[in-house]
């Protein structure tokens, strides 16, 4: 014993085998596995949940989670297996019933097993990255039932025959199909959309496919965007009641490109109910649809802006080339007004005041009003017209709203120079006859004119109201300055013009009678007094007179008349009867003008205040005149008109042209130089874009112009040409 | 039902009897036992007027207060790890973490824990988990903590030794390591400690050894950066998409900038870049890049090189860019802490003179750990050579806390997360848990 080593005496610890109960996962399980049969079964009253959770957080807590996870699986599957027998067995309209009702019932159990498992799901499930209880029970109820082999088309086949039969015209079970169709969106997004929402698009493109190629072939074009629209709006309608909110989108893209995109061309250009008739028509209600409808579609608002412009190019261009209507200028700018009034009306109200529809208008309109070179003459004329009367009885606004529409018609103008030219003309007849109806409008006429152009193309104009207002009181201060003298000569009253302001006329003067002559002279002594260096010259072309005559029959009238007329009336005081030679003689009077002044005075029916003889219409040398005696009138006042043309003839129409013409010389050398002088040195194209750009206010330059203009300039050694590069010019300071 | 008046329930917990209203019990959540437990799907025992529930009362009394009032308040006798047990029963462990601490301000933390470390390494680096959590990087293993501090399998991969680690989320650990033969980068499950993936590399589609250095994570675009060196110079940094695990993107090392080395890389979400930091004395010299991955180019850059002689003994020595996203802090091994505009190129470090509050002590021990910075809600945090943290608040940085705990030596990591500071001692490996109490009531 000795020679053994001694071992020393160890304590062995008391060693407790922890026995845990072999059966306990099974035990364990049964007790949870029959609670998800009663669930099942709708007898889960007995239960006890806290004794149920517990169960299953032992289970978890000694390991047994993949174990319980696997079960689970295993026993959920075999419910949803008898769950799918059943609804396998359902007829006909019973199917999606029973699939609902199986469906609440698979839910409800699905959360009363997550709340037993609750435990789990914080745990075991995290840590092993599997699928969450609840989320679990969806794929399986997902692949047991949705996708299972006769679920799935019959699923996806019910609900297209019943979307089908609704859009039929028939009633369904809308809270059915809403059911169904959340359960798919509970089942996750890419469920609803693989297994509903495509085929769905795809059965809806090739109905309305259909649908829209038998409509088009039947329908007018408004009445077929008026079917359009309510499928449309069906559709939406469908959506909101039973589909996931995202899918609008998309049936509504399906839907416009079946009805709307693939027929646009044809719908637009339909014979008698198209885009151009509603338009002729003013098919308000069609056209706000159409613009609606549109929206949706790509290139949509783009065709009908196009097919609107070439419309109302086509028509603007037959209305400012139809020589019919160049013999009444005044309609001619009226019917403008009235087209561009139409389509104003048919943007505002149906095109939703669309700003690319404005301009698209706009460009249409400067299109056409520029292919008629007569448009700023006749706009001018239009003024005239509703400046000098006519306007009488109308009151402030609506000349400011017609003067504003004539002013939108002016802004398309190129030439607007040209109508410049015309305005004075036009403008200083009115002021020095008297007859502007209203000095507020002719005013207002003239700041549009300067906000749209500026201060330089208004300050003649101005120019020339300021003028007739000096005069009057020149003329006042003549007859405060010689109140005797003048008392017994006729009374005259002298509108003083500025030279350059006015309109330039040839001076054609004329021997004035001398009872008005010696008041003249007398006048321009007392201006020539009171203004040193000026000249004065008598326009006798332009005045009128207002004379007392006694005829033969011993009728007593009054008569306005020209100062051409006059002198040749004052003649009649001396003398019966006189030739035309003799009238020439006398009074001075170009030929041209008096001859048509001796026809307003012979020939005009009822204002016949001298006789002809012989009664012909045209006045020959030795036609002679006498007075007429048996001149009668119902007013006292008679106003002789002069045989004026007012559209100008063709030899005056190319005289103002030309005028034009030379006035622009001095405007594009003004902006050659401007140019020139900021860049020093420039290529020939970029002169003509810039004085283009620049002078694009006024009017329109011609290049060629603009290449003389250049040319003189050279030669007047403002510019020279480059030495190495011909292209270029350089600024000689 | 079995209340005895309308809205009351008993409930008998292991015995002892409480008397509560299903108002009360319905705040916890229905995803909670007590929640479900109310609920009209499972019907009351029909033989008695009350519930059971075969648990420990004490700590019931414990949930049944934070319940009622919001607050926790834990008696000397019932031990913490007992109350989180019984919280998990209950489906109450985030309502008790909730009440446990505040939002993180650094003038008001407390210590909550310092936990001593085993592990043979040095301590390489300590990061906060989003949920208040936390990982230690131990010479080759990383240690993960849960939020009370429990620890949890180690993660490693192979036994190699761990360059740097971050958290994808609470449940996710990215870890980098390196080995002879090149290193890898994988992620795990921070729960368990499983192997979750694998990140590789490929040059021209041929798979490529690297050695990851640095680890940042984008969470808005879920993509993962890390500082890598190849074997054939194939220096930069690697981006994976953390969803997929494929490469998504290699950005090489422009010359002069010595991305490869980067110790610390961070993503910038306000500009949309990553700041690469290569500090003293890993490099020579420090670099500070920014990389924009969208143009592959270096959006800003800075570097030290070619100082003054007067500065040349101060390295920046970790940087950390602010959150207002137009500034970079760095620190220096004297604890003075500089600013680099990131709105201007090329422009040199501000350093601030008032910073110099610790005094210059020349100490350069082989185990100096040099400072590291952090940022939260608009505060720098610095440890010091002295082995306490400073803490920096408002416009200016002025030093408004200090805190200094164990005595485990310098702190050589700190990191910030789920409103929790985690500072990592050089000697022992110990860390402390620094949380802010929640306010009290009056």
């Amino acid at each position: 014993m000795s020679s053994q080593k001694k071992r020393p005496a160890r304590i062995e610890p008391f060693r407790h085998k922890v026995e845990t109960d072999p059966k306990f996962f099974e035990k364990s399980w049964k007790k949870l596995h029959d609670a998800i049969r009663e669930i099942y079964n709708h007898n889960a009253s007995g239960l006890s949940f806290e004794e149920l959770y517990r169960t299953a957080y032992n289970m978890v807590l000694y390991k047994h989670g993949p174990a319980l996870y696997d079960n689970l699986i295993k026993t959920m599957t075999e419910h949803l297996q008898e769950m799918r027998i059943s609804i396998e067995d359902a007829q006909g309209g019973l199917f999606l019933e029973e699939l609902q009702r199986k469906w609440d019932d698979h839910n409800k159990a699905l959360q009363m097993i997550r709340d037993v498992l609750m435990y789990m799901d914080r745990t075991y499930i995290p840590s092993s990255k599997k699928t969450a209880v609840f989320d679990l029970g969806l794929e399986l109820w997902r692949d047991t039932i949705v996708r299972s082999a006769k679920i799935h088309g019959r699923l996806l086949d019910t609900l297209l025959d019943l979307i089908h039969s609704e859009r039929m015209g028939d009633v369904i079970n809308r809270s059915l199909m809403r059911s169904t169709t959340k359960m798919l969106m509970d089942l996750g997004s890419s469920v609803y959309q693989d297994d509903f929402e495509r085929p769905f698009l795809e059965v809806s493109a090739s109905f309305y496919s259909g649908e829209s190629q038998q409509f088009i072939e039947c329908c007018a074009c408004g009445e077929y965007l008026k079917k359009a629209q309510r499928r449309l709006d069906e559709e939406a309608e469908r959506v909101s009641q039973y589909m996931d909110a995202k899918t609008d989108e998309k049936i509504t893209a399906v839907v416009v490109k079946e009805t709307l995109t693939n027929h646009m061309q044809r719908l637009f250009l339909m014979e008698n109910s198209g885009l151009v008739s509603m338009l002729v028509e003013d098919k308000y209600e069609d056209l706000t649809m159409m613009y609606n409808l549109f929206r949706r579609v790509p290139d949509g608002h783009s065709t009908i802006k196009s097919i609107m412009t070439s419309h109302v190019k086509e028509t603007g261009k037959s209305l400012v080339t139809d020589p019919e209507r160049m013999k009444d200028p005044v309609d001619f700018v009226q019917r403008l007004l009235n087209e561009k009034d139409k389509y104003d009306n048919i943007i505002s109200t149906s095109f939703a005041n669309d700003k690319g529809f404005q301009n698209a208008l706009n460009s249409s309109f400067e299109y056409f009003i520029n292919l008629n070179n007569r448009s700023p003459e006749f706009i001018s004329l239009y003024v005239d017209d509703k400046l000098r009367k006519g306007m009488k009885d109308a009151n402030e606004e609506d000349v400011e709203t017609v003067l504003d529409k004539v002013m939108m018609l002016f802004r398309y103008l190129q030439e607007k120079d040209l109508f410049e030219k015309y305005y004075k003309q036009h403008l200083a007849k009115r002021l020095l006859s008297g007859r502007a109806a209203s000095d507020d409008s002719e005013r207002s006429m003239l700041v549009k004119l300067k906000t749209e152009c500026g201060y330089q193309f208004t300050s003649k104009l101005e120019g020339m109201f300021t003028d007739l207002k000096t005069s009057q009181d020149t003329t006042q201060g003549f007859y405060a300055a010689n109140p005797s003298d003048t008392a017994d000569a006729p009374l005259i009253s002298v509108q003083i013009l500025t030279t350059g302001s006015w309109p330039t006329q040839p001076c054609s003067t004329c021997n004035l009678p001398p009872e008005v002559l010696a008041v003249s002279e007398k006048f321009r002594a007392y201006y020539l007094g009171t203004h040193n260096g000026r000249r004065l010259t008598w326009q006798t072309n332009m005045g009128s007179a207002d004379i007392k005559v006694t005829f033969g029959n011993g009728s007593k009238h009054e008569l306005n008349v020209s100062t051409y007329q006059m002198c040749v009336l004052m003649l009649f005081n001396t003398a019966d009867c006189l030739t035309y030679r003799d009238i020439e003689q006398a009074t001075a009077i170009p030929p041209v003008d008096l001859k048509r002044c001796l026809q307003s005075l012979a020939l005009v029916k009822g204002k016949n205040v001298l006789r002809k003889e012989p009664m012909s219409r045209d006045i020959s040398a030795d036609d002679s005149f006498y007075v007429n005696d048996k001149f009668t009138s119902k007013l006292f006042k008679v106003k002789i008109g002069t045989v004026a043309v007012q559209k100008e003839s063709e030899p005056e129409k190319m005289e103002t042209r030309h005028r034009v013409e030379e006035d622009r010389k001095p405007q594009i050398e003004a902006a050659i130089v401007r140019i020139m002088k900021a860049r020093r040195v420039l290529d020939h194209n970029s002169i003509v874009t810039e004085v283009t750009k620049q002078l694009q206010p006024r009017f329109l330059p011609n290049p060629v112009v603009i290449k003389k203009r250049i040319e003189s300039l050279i030669e007047r050694e403002f510019l020279e040409r480059d030495k190495v590069d011909r292209k270029m010019y350089r600024y000689l300071a | 039902m079995c209340t005895p008046a309308a809205g009351r329930v008993r409930l008998n917990v292991g015995g002892r009897v409480f008397e509560t209203t299903a108002d009360t019990l319905a705040s916890a959540g229905r995803d909670t036992m007590l929640g479900a437990m109310l609920d009209a799907s499972w019907n009351v025992p029909a033989t008695t007027s009350e519930y059971f529930i075969d648990r420990d009362p004490a700590c019931f009394a414990v949930l049944l207060d934070l319940l009622r009032t919001g607050g926790l308040h834990l008696p000397p006798h019932v031990p913490e790890a007992a109350l989180c047990r019984e919280a998990l029963y209950y489906g109450l462990l985030d309502r008790v973490r909730a009440a446990r601490w505040a939002d993180l301000d650094g003038d008001r933390l407390r210590l909550a824990a310092s936990v001593p470390g085993r592990a043979p390494g040095d301590g390489a680096a300590v990061r906060a988990a989003p949920d208040g959590g936390c990982c230690v990087a131990h010479g080759a293993a990383v240690r993960v903590y849960n939020w009370m501090l429990q620890e949890r399998r180690p993660v490693h991969l192979a036994h190699k030794p761990v360059n740097d680690a971050a958290y994808l989320d609470a449940a996710t650990l990215l870890v980098a390591t390196r080995d002879s033969s090149g290193g890898g980068v994988a992620a795990f499950s921070a729960l368990t400690g499983d192997l979750r993936h694998r990140y590789l590399l490929t040059h021209d589609r041929q798979p490529r050894p690297f050695t990851p250095g640095a680890l940042a994570f984008d969470n808005h675009h879920s993509t993962i950066f890390a500082s890598c060196k190849g074997r054939l110079n194939e220096y930069g940094v690697a981006a994976w998409d953390a969803a997929t695990g494929e490469q998504a993107d290699f950005f090489y090392e422009p010359p002069a900038c010595a991305l490869g080395d980067a110790d610390a890389l961070q993503w910038l979400h306000g500009t949309g870049t990553l700041m690469a930091a290569t500090m003293f004395p890993r490099a020579d010299s420090s670099f500070v890049t920014l990389l924009d991955f969208r143009c592959r180019t270096v959006a800003w850059s800075w570097s030290d090189v070619g100082t003054p002689a007067s500065l040349e003994d101060k390295h920046a020595v970790h940087a950390v860019a602010m959150e207002d996203g137009w500034s970079v802090c760095v620190v220096n091994q004297y604890d003075d802490l500089g600013f680099l505009d990131l709105r201007s190129n090329a422009r040199g470090v501000r350093w601030r003179s008032g910073s110099k509050l610790t005094g210059r002590k020349k100490v350069c021990a082989e185990e100096t750990c040099y400072p590291k910075l952090a940022t939260h809600g608009g505060q720098l945090f610095a440890s010091t050579t002295t082995g306490a943290i400073s803490v920096f608040s408002g416009p200016d940085h002025a030093l408004t806390s200090t805190l200094r705990a164990s005595d485990g030596g310098v702190v050589c990591d700190l990191s910030i997360g789920g409103d929790r500071l985690f500072a990592l001692h050089n000697e022992e490996n110990v860390f402390d848990v620094w949380e802010t109490p929640p306010l009290p009531i009056i």
